[in-house]
């Protein structure tokens, strides 16, 4: 049987049911990734996986904790502690962290059993999955390796649509969890802004990460946010709020108000897609959700993009400036310590990244902090008002995760296009609103996924969950995977 | 032409703290170097600031007593740059909304009292520690988010005085109200000078220059009052001066340049996004200055108007806070202040210097000291007694009463012995008394010291000379 590609929740029902032990899944786990094709790893971990496993499968099944003996893989810009971690960067070669970030603490409490590190987008800037210091993760739904399977997540999503592992971490800075989701055919989730602690998540745009993860259910999302979520003394953002019994929810939109925003998806043109979103939204209208469009400034809408680009280039310059060679990592010689810092950056970098940086620097410099780092402050603040507004009166926006499949690795895309621009960029208005976020399959179009997203209020995670489960239901795209809908 | 000068001061003050700004890492100066460091002081990735309570605390103790208007929300910004000292890449600092601003301090130079504005006092984190030895750097990282606090005066201060007079009062003010040890020699308050100067009356600013670290109180007042001279006579000399950074050299003897400032650093400054603006409330600062220990200000009050001491006194027992909190304790046993604080002031700062030991060491208990005092006060022994006394309780704390038992030391003050003992010497020396009627200051003081050598100085001094003015006057 395939263990392995199917949910959290049913694993732990055959490790109930004395089916199957957690060695035998994770010896299956491990058979998988070591024929990965997707070059999805970065650094595995099999033999301290294997030797828990087999103390996991000695020891009696945890009955009501659902991550025990799960296997998993970590996206490589989470902290573990002894497990060398490198962003995918060629400058942190060789850093092996002294500490776990908060949320591989608390899936280790879970007895949770990790596999390793997967590839990203280097220091999880970008969406393509081509920029890791280890080249391309291909999409596996294409064995052609012609396709993306996107970012900066890659690798995280590569591992779970193939069926490797029911679970992997990731992080969401403008779509990073969400868009690869779509591409991959995954649940791809984002909680709100201070909701998971940030603890050992390697900083790109403090403002707007956020550790997040990808699943094959609906479920699977809500049972891992009860075990991230919560305060961490560790991270002084992290909120107090409560923790809800999320698995709880009642899956069901009787009564639901669900917000579509026209100056987005009219910007889409796939016909295969539209088709299954007007008929999600029937399918939801037919279950008592009330459907609204609601009109958001379109030059707002157009500004999303930049807003974003804007402050996250901006942010990383600060906070990778402590990627220097004097310290850890990379290290090249120099004759002052301005030259060592100098040669490590040169070397260490890809030129996607300097571009990145100089561009941050540049917006930030004083004679230009006014035109460019404030007034995408100052939209961000007219964004998030605006979408505050729609969810003062709505309980989620919906709408498609990306305007079509996975594009080809050669596919150039026009910056300028609108339907780019628009519909490919929008996810990043729950960064900006620091809102919780889920993508899940909505479609397949020339058997590649698609998916569609739920966008809620603030710590409405629970009820995002609810509506998220009965959308789920009328796809009928729950546990999808390579393979399984041929 | 007649100038004047212009000086703004930056005072930065380690505060004592049991761990960094930022993170959890023990603070100990004493430490072997880069023994007190975590991931987070090293800015190891995913690493996140959390703020140090205490620190915060201590920085509105330094408010509230410069008279400041105290932020009841914390904001913490980011100051970019590149250098070896900085692990992040970033210093955490507060840019645009400092904890406190608009306050004062009133200096008091020779009873003219000048107000000196203080813009603004902000919390931040020290840099690690850097020696450059030949080629080599070695870093400390032990000192790497240590908490700091800046205090930014406005440009009111006119001389190298009124300079080391405004240092002086901070130190004052950070040690009585226990926020740093103040130790300019070791670097825990540095001070940074802003000198410009203009034709007097008139407005506009001169040209200013940057003097850094001045490692003691005495050397602010001289390299300022140098710098000003300087800046004097490159004007007279028909030069202009130029903005730069220079530094004292107690070589020459003079201010050398370090770096000449083109144009500002730019440090893209921008708000620290681990940290959301923290809501301290009122109610927290409330607590935290009714908790503050007495600022040094109330202290010279009271002692001035409770305890009727002296400017003068006042000034030595403030010199350090230790010996004030010796004198507090001491004239909580005795309303004899005045004696209590020449005892401290005079044998006890004379022991302490000669033996090279802090009041914190000495043996003798306030307690024990007061009792002097008292003794002084009844009459039962002279100063000079006094002095004997608490030579025996800086080796042993004991009840003076029994020492001066024990050394058979009895304080004449019967009238009727003292007037007897005066007529003898009266009759010993009949051409002093010439000498007195005819003018002779000295000769009086003549006759007491027969006085006291014939009573072994046990004779009452005040009494003495009373009953010895009577007789002459007879005579």
């Amino acid at each position: 049987m395939d263990y392995t590609a199917l949910s959290i929740k049913e694993i732990h029902d055959l490790y109930l049911s004395g089916k199957v032990t957690p060695l035998q899944v994770v010896e299956q786990a491990i058979a998988k990734a070591q024929k990965d094709t997707n070059n999805a790893l970065e650094k595995t971990t099999f033999a301290e996986a294997l030797k828990q496993a087999k103390d996991l499968s000695n020891s009696p099944v945890e009955k009501d904790n659902l991550l025990w003996g799960i296997p998993y893989f970590i996206k490589d810009n989470i902290s573990t502690k002894g497990v060398e971690t490198t962003a995918s960067s060629n400058i942190l070669k060789g850093y092996i962290p002294l500490f776990n970030a908060e949320v591989i603490t608390r899936l280790n409490n879970k007895k949770a059993i990790s596999l390793g590190k997967t590839t990203l987008d280097e220091l999880a800037m970008g969406g393509s999955g081509m920029s890791g210091h280890l080249g391309y993760t291909f999409n596996p739904y294409d064995e052609t390796h012609k396709r993306r399977v996107g970012g900066s997540s890659a690798g995280s999503a590569a591992v779970v649509a193939a069926g490797i592992v029911p679970f992997a971490l990731g992080s969401d800075t403008g779509d990073s969890v969400r868009k690869p989701a779509s591409y991959a055919g995954l649940v791809g989730f984002k909680p709100t802004w201070g909701r998971i602690s940030r603890f050992g998540l390697f900083p790109f745009t403090p403002s707007l990460d956020a550790i997040g993860y990808f699943t094959r259910s609906v479920f699977d999302a809500a049972l891992l946010l009860e075990v991230l979520a919560g305060r961490d003394e560790k991270d002084f953002t992290s909120s107090l709020k409560e923790v809800n019994d999320y698995t709880k929810y009642r899956a069901g939109v009787g009564g639901v108000k669900i917000a579509l925003i026209k100056g987005i998806s009219d910007k889409i043109t796939n016909k295969t897609l539209l088709e299954a979103y007007e008929k999600s939204l029937k399918e939801l209208k037919n279950r008592g959700a009330i459907i609204e469009y609601v009109n958001i400034d379109q030059v707002l809408i157009n500004a999303i993009f930049s807003t974003y680009f804007v402050l996250s280039c901006a942010e990383s310059t600060s906070n990778n400036a402590n990627l220097d060679g004097v310290k850890f990592g990379l290290r090249q010689a120099g004759e002052t310590y301005l030259d060592v810092i100098k040669n490590t950056r040169t070397k260490g970098f890809s030129p996607l990244i300097k571009r990145r940086f100089i561009i941050g620097a540049y917006s930030l410099k004083q004679e230009n902090q006014e035109l460019l780092f404030k007034r995408a402050q100052k939209a961000r603040r007219l964004i998030v008002d605006e979408v505050n507004k729609v969810l003062s009166k709505y309980d989620v926006i919906y709408l498609p995760a990306a305007p079509g499949i996975a594009p080809e690795f050669n596919q150039k895309a026009d910056n300028l296009n609108i339907e780019h621009l628009v519909a490919d960029n929008h996810l990043a208005i729950a960064n900006l609103a620091g809102l919780p976020s889920i993508t899940l399959p909505l479609c397949l179009d020339n058997d590649l996924p698609i998916g569609v997203n739920l966008t809620g209020r603030a710590f409405a995670e629970k009820q995002l969950f609810a509506i998220a489960a009965v959308v789920e239901e009328i796809t009928g795209l729950k546990g999808l995977q390579v393979g399984s809908k041929k | 032409m007649e100038y004047e000068a212009v000086i703004g001061l930056e005072i930065h003050i380690e505060t004592k703290t049991k761990t960094k700004m930022f993170s959890s890492s023990p603070v100990d100066y004493s430490a072997a170097p880069n023994t007190l460091v975590t991931p987070t002081d090293l800015a190891h990735p995913g690493t996140l600031p959390r703020v140090n309570k205490r620190a915060v605390e201590n920085a509105i103790r330094v408010c509230h007593a410069l008279n400041m208007e105290i932020d009841e929300t914390l904001y913490f910004d980011r100051k970019n740059y590149f250098y070896s000292d900085l692990p992040k890449g970033y210093q955490i600092t507060q840019d645009k909304r400092p904890i406190g601003k608009k306050g004062y301090l009133d200096l008091n130079i020779d009873g003219q009292v000048t107000r000196i504005g203080i813009t603004r006092l902000h919390m931040e984190e020290d840099t690690a520690k850097q020696l450059h030895i030949l080629d080599y750097s070695l870093i400390d990282y032990n000192r790497a988010g240590i908490p700091l606090i800046e205090v930014v005066s406005e440009p009111d201060i006119r001389n190298g005085k009124e300079a080391a007079k405004f240092v002086e009062l901070i130190r004052e003010i950070v040690t009585f109200t226990d926020v740093s040890d103040g130790k300019m020699e070791e670097g825990s308050l540095r001070c940074d000078v802003n000198v410009s100067i203009r034709p007097k009356g008139r407005e506009a600013f001169g040209t200013k220059v940057e003097v850094k670290n001045l490692n003691s109180i005495s050397n602010v007042e001289k390299v300022i009052d140098i710098e000003i001279e300087r800046q004097k006579q490159v004007l007279a000399s028909g030069g202009q001066v130029i903005q730069e950074t220079r530094r004292y050299d107690d070589e020459v003897k003079t201010t050398i340049s370090m770096r000449v400032k083109n144009s500002a650093v730019d440090y893209k400054y921008y708000p620290e996004a681990n940290l959301v603006p923290i809501h301290i409330g009122r109610e927290f600062i409330d607590d935290v200055i009714k908790n503050c220990p007495e600022l040094p200000t109330t202290k010279r009050m009271r002692y001035a108007d409770q305890f009727k001491l002296s400017q003068f006194d006042i000034d030595i027992l403030l010199a350090s806070k230790d010996v004030s909190n010796y004198f507090d304790e001491s004239v909580k046993h005795t309303t004899n202040y005045k004696l209590v604080a020449n005892l401290i002031n005079g044998e006890i700062a004379t022991f302490l210097n000669k033996n090279n030991v802090q009041i914190t060491s000495l043996i003798t208990s306030p307690k024990n000291l007061a009792r002097v005092a008292d003794m002084i006060n009844d009459g039962k022994i002279s100063n000079k007694q006094a002095r004997t006394i608490l030579e025996h309780l800086f080796v042993e704390d004991q009840d003076p009463v029994q020492v001066a038992k024990k050394l058979n030391m009895v304080q004449i003050s019967d009238e009727n012995a003292i007037l007897a003992l005066v007529n003898v010497v009266l009759d010993e020396n009949p051409s002093v008394i010439e000498d007195y009627k005819n003018g002779k200051d000295r000769a009086f003081g003549f006759l007491v010291g027969i006085l006291m050598k014939k009573s072994q100085g046990k004779i009452n001094p005040s009494i003495a000379s009373t009953i010895l003015k009577q007789e002459i006057e007879k005579r």
